[in-house]
């Protein structure tokens, strides 16, 4: 590579210009460097430039392994993660390239290094320092590859049973007592043939820990354990033993709301891993093992700490009427926004004419949808239960009441359903809506009853008069019924109303208990241009006018 | 002397603590006499000496991070004087606590804000303040713009962007509460030392006064690190550090260690800041400052009173440690730490009704700082000393370094980097 870089003698004459090459074909140069006070040396610094620069990759600064959690801002290969070369096509040429690394290296690093400027930082990025160090001290053997939590920390230092699960190797830092625990097992499957009964100490900490405060011995975390524990259950923990009087293996999961590090002891029964031919033991490891823990609760995976709304989600039952093209996504979605228990009724089968616009696909043909849907979804997301009912509305309405409902979603867009919901909350008033499209969903509906609120008027269903679209009877005609003909949208213009009856849905279940609100209507209401597309001379009622113009309008009014 | 202090100091010693060095190698040629020379005795001291006198000059919070926040002391009586229209005069505010006894220590995140102390005392013979929580309310009220929160007994204003808060306790001068109140006041509670500057405070969950003493408590540590426990003190700095005997004092807060109580105080509350860091001990039961101090103090004034001596400080910080766990009294099933300068107040009154939990952390804490001091004291290689005091205390690496690099000038300007969508 003909890169000459004598015009950076001057400007940066702690750079070295013989060119040494490194592995992957990597070119370096080295970096003099400063004198250093005691603590903070590193035994070297390179720029390096990748095989194919200045065309391909970017250049880089790599420091001494000597270095790596000892300074911040290294990669676990020593590479320095500050703003750096930003790489070709964008009209940098790479002499500017290098200056900014360097310049970076410099000013970025060096010297905010050597001043101390560095040192808090690595508290602000614990967790990726501490994957280093979890992947420096993994090997194949190991008992555990990992620790799901699924519920906050603890306010108290306690000792707690889990599961380790075989052949994933994965323990789950509660038991069985807690039903997301059975969900998560069911959701690994085969991944989980065996479950272990270990121990795990499971201690709040106040601050997250940095390569210097973090423990790195035996000896350390002892200390912690006698200091954090209730004596009975230190004790519980250095002696519990196996049925068979084996010994068991034990984690410290030392955790606050935002940060977890967790370790395996040592001490545990050996690890047998199925290898060609057979099987093969490997003891256990005679130091703590440091693991990476993915955090499995609710407010995590479905509002990643940011929706204290979960929380009385988790507590909602969710009664959805309807599992087709607009119930199974609105299902999806209100699974995955942390609703805690659905009960999905539906008495179709999936059929190859669902397939276009469906949760479902291929593989669920010939199921009842209700149970293909249930299955998918407590096996994706474990906030969520999902129970599935493959019958009528007028069927499960005989075998059950709404007494335990909060919310009930009906999305079938039958009449009959309609009346009949009604009659039952006459007696078990609880909130409704009612969520429909329009043909081609030119037009889509969240109508929101609250607890107490009639939705026929009279004898009359007001359906057709909230609609915004002056429907032709031609159009009319070719609605579904058993026609499998019937395909007048894609999936993606229904999504407008799955997202709307979603979360006018939500609104609802978090507002279920403090019924403050009237009753209201929220429409999405395709424009002209969209409507002439699909049928000429459709026109919007009066209400829906505002919509003419533009490709897509939500509107709320109240309900008549 | 016969003092209380005495009697805690013989109680301890009555436990036989074992001196932290008193099986280690590194130190058995002090110990057993085999150096007779005092002034090689010291340079072996010294060793150790130097480390801890850096991680001490670090932790400690210098005086002008201090006199900053007298600025805002300034301004917040200008903010009690117009808003109350109380005259300047009967306002009164001092620092207290670790401030006053320059004690006050950096978080180990050196970025962290540290807490300033401070007492409002008003002369109520100018103002009416009779109810207690009226008179603590309209001091709030008056502090509103400095958006000053409510805690039990003080008022926190968070000061955005100054390297401190302020903890702004109101309070009137004892003496000035009627008879009758003082009366109706916790019984418990009366002044026992330095009588002269109690105070009453509001005490906000009882709405009521407490006696409070905490500029007494300040003098009395001050007073206690004055007297002198170590043996031809002057000679001794002479030999390890011939330089600083002869140029100007040291700035105050940055005192070396041959004022040890101070140097134990701030060590080990650093040491509890550390362990509450790693996790040894619960950051919501972690033993509290003032029993700290006051098991300290007490522990060197009762050595003092005992006509007690030590050759160097390191002697003297190992029997300190060595001792204050045993200072912890336990009296009718009850632990008690008590206050000095207020009779009947216990500051470990909720180790008491816990469920152990913070008399466990406390012994933690002390079982792991003795540990750990071990480790320091069994090293005898300088290099190996300052590193294993850097990484017991949590103090980063020293820092002068750079400062010789040429500056660079920044390359040209860079386009706007492209921002990220969410994914």
């Amino acid at each position: 590579m003909a890169l000459d870089l004598s015009s950076f003698s001057e400007k940066y004459p702690d750079l070295l210009l013989t060119a040494l090459s490194r592995e992957g074909g990597a070119t370096a140069y080295q970096l003099r460097l400063p004198s250093f006070q005691d603590g903070r040396k590193f035994k070297w610094a390179e720029l390096r430039l990748p095989k194919g620069f200045p065309e391909y990759g970017k250049a880089f600064i790599q420091l001494s392994p000597d270095a790596v959690l000892r300074i911040p801002h290294l990669d676990r290969d020593g590479v320095l993660c500050i703003e750096g070369d930003p790489g070709p096509g964008l009209g940098y040429s790479s002499e500017d390239r290098i200056q900014i690394v360097l310049y970076g290296y410099f000013e970025q690093f060096l010297k905010p290094w050597l001043n101390g400027d560095l040192d808090d930082n690595f508290e602000n990025e614990a967790l990726n320092y501490w994957a280093i160090a979890v992947a420096r001290a993994r090997s194949n053997t190991d008992a555990v590859r990992g620790v799901w939590t699924i519920d906050s920390p603890p306010k108290k230092a306690r000792v707690r049973s889990g599961l380790l699960l075989i052949p994933n190797r994965i323990i789950i830092a509660a038991d069985e007592q807690f039903r997301i625990t059975n969900r998560l097992v069911q959701s690994m499957g085969a991944a989980a043939k065996q479950r272990v009964r270990v121990l795990v100490a499971d201690i709040p900490i106040s601050h997250a820990f940095t390569p210097s405060t973090w423990p790195r011995s035996m000896y350390d975390l002892e200390r912690i354990l006698q200091g954090r524990l209730p004596s009975e259950e230190y004790s519980r923990l250095q002696y519990s033993r196996s049925r068979r009087g084996r010994g068991i293996h034990r984690v410290v999961l030392l955790r606050n709301s935002k940060v977890s590090f967790s370790y395996l002891l040592p001490g545990g029964p050996p690890t047998v891993l199925d290898v060609y031919r057979g099987k093969k033991a490997s003891p256990s490891l005679p130091k703590p093992l440091p693991l990476m823990t993915s955090r499995l609760d609710p407010d995590w995976t479905a509002g990643r700490d940011q929706h204290p709304e979960i929380k009385g989600r988790q507590a909602k039952h969710v009664l959805v009427l309807g599992g087709g093209a607009l119930g199974s996504p609105v299902v999806d979605h209100i699974a995955k926004a942390g609703v805690g228990r659905i009960s999905v009724v539906d008495a179709d089968t999936m059929s190859s004419a669902n397939i276009g616009r469906h949760l479902l696909g291929a593989d669920s043909i010939g199921q009842n949808k209700v149970d293909a849907i249930a299955q998918r979804i407590n096996l994706a997301y474990p906030a969520t239960e999902v129970t599935p009912y493959a019958m009528s509305t007028a069927q499960w309405l005989k075998k059950n009441t709404l007494v335990d409902v909060d919310v009930v979603l009906d999305l079938t867009g039958e009449p009959d359903v309609r009346v009949q919901i009604e009659q039952v909350r006459l007696n078990y008033p609880c909130s409704l809506l009612i969520g429909w499209m329009e043909p081609y969903v030119a037009a889509a509906h969240a109508c929101m009853l609250p607890a107490g609120h009639k939705w026929l008027k009279g004898a009359q269903d007001p359906l057709s008069s909230l609609e915004a679209v002056v429907w032709p009877s031609e159009v009319i005609q070719q609605e579904p019924g058993c026609s499998s003909l019937f395909q007048s949208y894609t999936a993606a213009a229904a999504e407008h109303a799955v997202a709307l009856v979603a979360e006018s849905a939500l609104e609802m279940i978090d507002n279920s208990a403090t019924v403050t609100y009237g009753s209201s209507v929220r429409s999405w209401v395709r424009g002209q241009r969209f409507l002439d597309k699909h049928w000429p001379g459709l026109t919007h009622k009066e209400w829906a006018k505002a919509a003419t113009i533009h490709d897509g309008l939500i509107l709320n009014r109240q309900f008549p | 002397m016969n003092t209380k202090s005495a009697e805690l100091v013989k109680l301890a010693e009555q436990k036989s603590p074992t001196r932290l060095t008193k099986s280690l190698e590194s130190f058995a040629a002090l110990r057993e006499g085999h150096i007779t020379n005092v002034r090689d005795r010291l340079v072996e001291y010294g060793l150790w000496a130097k480390a801890l006198s850096e991680a001490n000059s670090h932790i400690a919070v210098d005086d002008e991070e201090i006199a900053a926040a007298t600025d805002a002391y300034e301004e917040v009586s200008n903010h009690l004087a117009t808003n109350l229209s109380w005259p300047l005069e009967s306002i009164s505010i001092k620092p207290q606590g670790s401030v006053s006894t320059k004690t006050l220590i950096r978080s180990p995140n050196g970025s962290e804000k540290f807490d300033i102390d401070a007492v409002c005392k008003v002369d109520i013979s100018h103002i009416e303040a009779d109810n207690p929580t009226s008179f603590f309310e309209s001091i709030g009220k008056a502090l509103k713009d400095l958006e000053a929160q409510p805690k039990r007994r003080c008022w926190m204003i968070p000061f955005a962007g100054r390297r401190f808060y302020l903890e702004f306790t109101p309070s009137i001068p004892l003496n000035t509460i009627s008879e009758q109140t003082l009366y109706s006041m916790a019984p418990r509670y009366s002044v026992s030392r330095y009588r002269e500057t109690a105070l009453a405070v509001v005490d906000m969950p009882t709405e009521s006064w407490k006696t409070s003493n905490s500029e007494g408590m300040s003098k009395w540590v001050n007073d206690t690190s004055e007297r002198r426990l170590i043996r031809s003190i002057a000679m001794e700095a002479n030999t390890y550090d011939r330089a600083a005997a002869s140029v100007a004092p040291v700035p105050d807060q940055a005192v070396d260690i041959t004022d040890t109580l101070r140097v134990a105080i701030r060590l080990f509350k650093r040491h509890r800041d550390m362990c509450t860091r790693r996790g040894v001990i619960d950051a919501a039961t972690k033993p509290i400052s003032v029993i700290i101090v006051t098991l300290l103090t007490s522990c060197y004034e009762g050595l003092s009173d005992l006509n007690r001596s030590y050759e160097h400080p390191v002697e003297l910080l190992d029997e300190l440690a060595t001792l204050m766990p045993h200072l912890v009294l336990k009296l009718g099933g009850k632990y008690r730490v008590d206050n000095p300068t207020v009779e009947g107040e216990n500051f470990a009154e909720k180790w008491n009704d816990d469920g152990g939990e913070r008399y466990k952390s406390f012994m933690a804490w002390a079982s792991a700082l003795s540990a750990d001091l071990q480790t320091i004291l069994s090293e005898k290689d300088p290099q190996a000393i300052s590193k294993r005091v850097r990484e017991v205390f949590g103090i980063p690496a020293p820092t002068d370094g750079g400062n010789g690099l040429t500056t660079i000038q920044p390359p040209a300007p860079r386009a706007t980097p492209a921002s990220r969508g969410l994914a």
